[in-house]
């Protein structure tokens, strides 16, 4: 073969995303837990976890360029390797989301709380999980028609992100649950982007995939039928 | 494929050396005043291709040329069509530089002569070499032996030589595989300049080349058929360059560029 | 830890010295056989050298002996077979090198061509005497020995022109083409002028060889012994090896100095004109070729 060593690069730079991903799916999850279930010695974790992702987004990074200047990519490696400076980028951001999903949970460690937006949370914070999941497995996989799926599963999160807005100002009464309640707000905020991420990651990999760059969704316009 | 008049048209194009079919089915068309680069591994008859589009393989007395090459809709290989004229109107620049051991002047003359453009020699022959970037280097005496100029500087002024005669094609077969990496680099930026005026096709082993060069990449292929006794080239796929290097449709296209062949 | 190096194993030392030793001795041996003949002819020749042997005619008297019918016959031969043997055998080299379609027929033209290379030269002789002496009336004239010795020679020219065109490389003749040159322009500008220096060197080599030949000439009728020199290519003629044959077949000793003496004439034609080829050959390839 003759070009056996970058290939088995490019190869190993996948299973490094592909680690990289589960782990930020794992800060997310931690992140999410410590809310839900009140349990606040998690998001120091959360926070200390970051350093890995950091590592990693900067090897990641690295080889990525030095591959483009020794190795002279061309097609399909040339694809996956704008691909995963894509997706590095944008799981670096779900991982930033996952810190002040985190940093926000201590701020209001002390603030009372309400189930009905906690549960609301817990959906957005589950959906979300599972798209970071699937839209990894999608790369792993190269499988185009979950890539399409995920815009699929973004709208529930849209959904949710809107009505949190009804949840916060049904708890304005009290002053320091408000306080909570708008906290809380930021929160799903995060999660909404992070679905966002998990989005632009599945347009990404259907890039590498056909080789033709369409957008899955945006502001201005619905989703088209393929 | 958007040539609006092709220079070339060929159909079912081959060439067999006896028993032996080197390459076969080749159809494509040549866009005028673009680069097209012909790329493949060794032994898939690319050179063995670009030497029917100026009847060069007219010299190897067991070949023969199957299928049809149309030049400017005129059918090159019919048996009133010239094949001095054809080379005259159809250049070609070989991988190895070859020129004539005689004086630069002399090399660049000899083609005139032979085509009776001798009407203002000096000027003509000064103007071929600037158009192939080597009149500031050779200026000085041009009655200086053409064999003790460098390699880079034999293949322009091979190339001057081919452009004397005022061609409307020039081949290139891997003109610049013997050279060193600036050597190299001249050639390129002088095919680039060359093609505002002439339809380029050019052979290269290298496919950065073609990448950074062409317009046009068609990839070929070897074609081993099942005892393995016959090995033939085919024309796997044609498109513009981007698309080859960025999104080839054909797996065996990918696996080459990749590397991945083999 | 390999062993530090050493200065080879005194074995195989032993066996190359006796090798080159070998070798030494062979080339001694050729060296010398030349020597002795060289020297003896020139210790017997040189002293009877002089203006009036080159200009003399031959006589019944060793010391007024000279070579001059010799001289000048041998000049008219061999410019007969220069003339004839050149643009017909250098015709044909080219022909049969760049026109002839490479097949069976060509391959059989090779074959003979070669052969006739190594006929012994008497059949030329008798070949001259049937064909130009006879046949073509033309009698025992330095035309007739001219043109027996360009056939003998004309085998070794087409051999030596084909050799001498397959060294150009193909690279100059695709490269004429590629011009939109004709094939004859492009033998007659690019390919002829290189190949014309070895060639040229070939020819002289075959001349040469050609200038000592003795039984063609006997055979179809040259004089041993002449008194004039010949004027016209009708004229009957000798030439310097059977001039030289003729003295040492004389009873006198004093002959032997003679013919000594001619030889050495002989030699230093010889001499010149492989020097001639050697500088040739010299002074073309400092033109370096792709």
């Amino acid at each position: 073969m003759a070009k056996r060593h970058f290939h088995d690069e490019l190869h190993d730079l996948e299973i490094k995303m592909l680690a990289m991903g589960g782990d930020v799916q794992a800060q997310v999850g931690l992140a999410l837990k410590g809310l839900i279930e009140d349990e606040s010695h998690l998001f120091s974790k959360v926070v200390e976890g970051d350093d890995l992702i950091d590592t990693y987004y900067l090897e990641i990074e690295r080889t990525v360029v030095d591959l483009f200047a020794l190795q002279t990519p061309v097609a399909s490696d040339l694809r996956l390797l704008t691909v995963l400076l894509h997706i590095n980028l944008h799981l670096e951001r779900v991982a930033d989301m996952a810190v002040n999903m985190a940093k926000i949970g201590a701020l209001a460690e002390e603030l009372p709380r309400n189930d009905s937006v906690l549960t609301h949370l817990q959906e957005m914070g589950g959906i979300a999980l599972k798209m970071i999941g699937a839209t990894m497995d999608a790369f792993a996989r190269r499988d185009l028609d979950l890539c399409l799926e995920l815009p699929r599963m973004d709208d529930p999160i849209d959904r949710l992100n809107r009505g949190m807005l009804q949840e916060v100002l049904a708890i304005s009464d009290d002053k320091r649950l408000l306080e909570w309640g708008i906290r809380m707000h930021v929160v799903s905020r995060q999660i909404e982007r992070i679905g966002d991420h998990a989005v632009d990651i599945a347009e990404q990999v259907a890039y590498l995939i056909t080789g033709e760059f369409r957008e899955f969704t945006d502001a201005s316009h619905p989703q088209g039928a393929d | 494929m958007s040539t609006d008049k092709p220079v070339f048209k060929t159909r079912d194009l081959g060439v067999r050396y006896a028993d032996n079919v080197a390459v076969a089915g080749i159809t494509m068309d040549i866009a005028e005043n673009q680069i097209t680069a012909l790329i493949g591994p060794s032994g898939c008859g690319k050179s063995t291709l670009i030497r029917c589009f100026n009847r060069m393989n007219d010299l190897i007395p067991s070949a023969k040329v199957m299928g049809e090459i149309l030049y400017r809709d005129q059918n090159l290989y019919l048996p009133e069509v010239d094949p001095v004229e054809v080379r005259q109107r159809i250049g070609m620049v070989f991988q190895k530089p070859n020129p004539f051991p005689k004086s630069i002047y002399e090399n660049v003359a000899f083609g005139l002569r032979a085509n009776g453009m001798t009407d203002n020699m000096p000027t003509r022959v000064e103007e071929a070499l600037k158009r192939a970037a080597l009149w500031d280097e050779v200026k000085r005496d041009l009655k200086t032996n053409a064999l003790s100029l460098s390699g880079g500087q034999q293949q322009r002024l091979c190339i001057a030589r081919a452009l004397a005669v005022e061609p409307d094609v020039i081949l290139m077969d891997e003109p610049a595989s013997a050279l060193d990496p600036i050597a190299t680099a001249r050639i390129e930026d002088l095919a680039r300049e060359l093609k505002d005026q002439y339809t380029i096709i050019i052979v290269t082993h290298n496919m950065q080349q073609a990448a950074r060069l062409s317009d046009f990449t068609a990839f070929l292929t070897v074609d081993v058929d099942e005892t393995e006794s016959r090995r033939t080239g085919v024309l796997v796929e044609y498109a513009e360059t981007s698309q080859i290097f960025t999104r080839p449709k054909d797996p065996r296209t990918e696996a080459y560029i990749t590397g991945r062949f083999g | 830890m390999r062993p530090a190096l050493s200065a080879g194993s005194r074995k195989g030392r032993l066996s190359e010295t006796l090798f080159v030793g070998a070798l030494l001795l062979a080339v001694l041996i050729g060296v010398a056989a030349l020597a002795a003949l060289v020297i003896s002819v020139l210790s017997q020749g040189i002293p009877r050298l002089s203006i009036e042997f080159l200009t003399s005619l031959p006589s019944r008297f060793a010391e007024k002996a000279g070579a001059r019918p010799a001289i000048f016959g041998t000049l008219w031969i061999i410019s007969v077979c220069t003339l004839f043997s050149v643009p017909v055998g250098i015709g044909a080299a080219i022909y049969l090198e760049e026109f002839a379609k490479k097949g069976r027929l060509s391959t059989l033209i090779d074959v003979n061509i070669a052969n006739l290379a190594g006929v012994p030269s008497i059949i030329y002789g008798l070949l001259g005497l049937a064909l130009f002496v006879r046949m073509f009336a033309m009698g025992r004239s330095v035309l007739a020995g001219g043109l027996t010795l360009g056939l003998l020679v004309l085998p070794v020219i087409v051999i030596v022109g084909r050799e001498a065109l397959r060294a150009v490389p193909s690279s100059i003749r695709e490269g004429a083409l590629a011009l939109g040159a004709t094939k004859w322009q492009t033998i007659s500008r690019q390919v002829l002028p290189v190949a014309l220096p070895s060639f040229m060197t070939g020819v002289i080599l075959a001349i040469s060889r050609a200038i000592g030949e003795t039984a063609p000439l006997i055979a179809m009728g040259a004089l041993t012994y002449v008194t004039f020199v010949p004027k016209a290519l009708g004229d009957r003629f000798t030439a310097l090896p059977i001039q030289i044959f003729n003295w040492t077949s004389r009873p006198q000793a004093e002959f032997l100095d003679t013919a000594a003496a001619g030889i050495v004439v002989l030699l230093v034609v010889l001499l010149t004109m492989n020097t001639a080829a050697v500088l040739l050959r010299h002074r073309f390839e400092k033109v370096p070729r792709s």
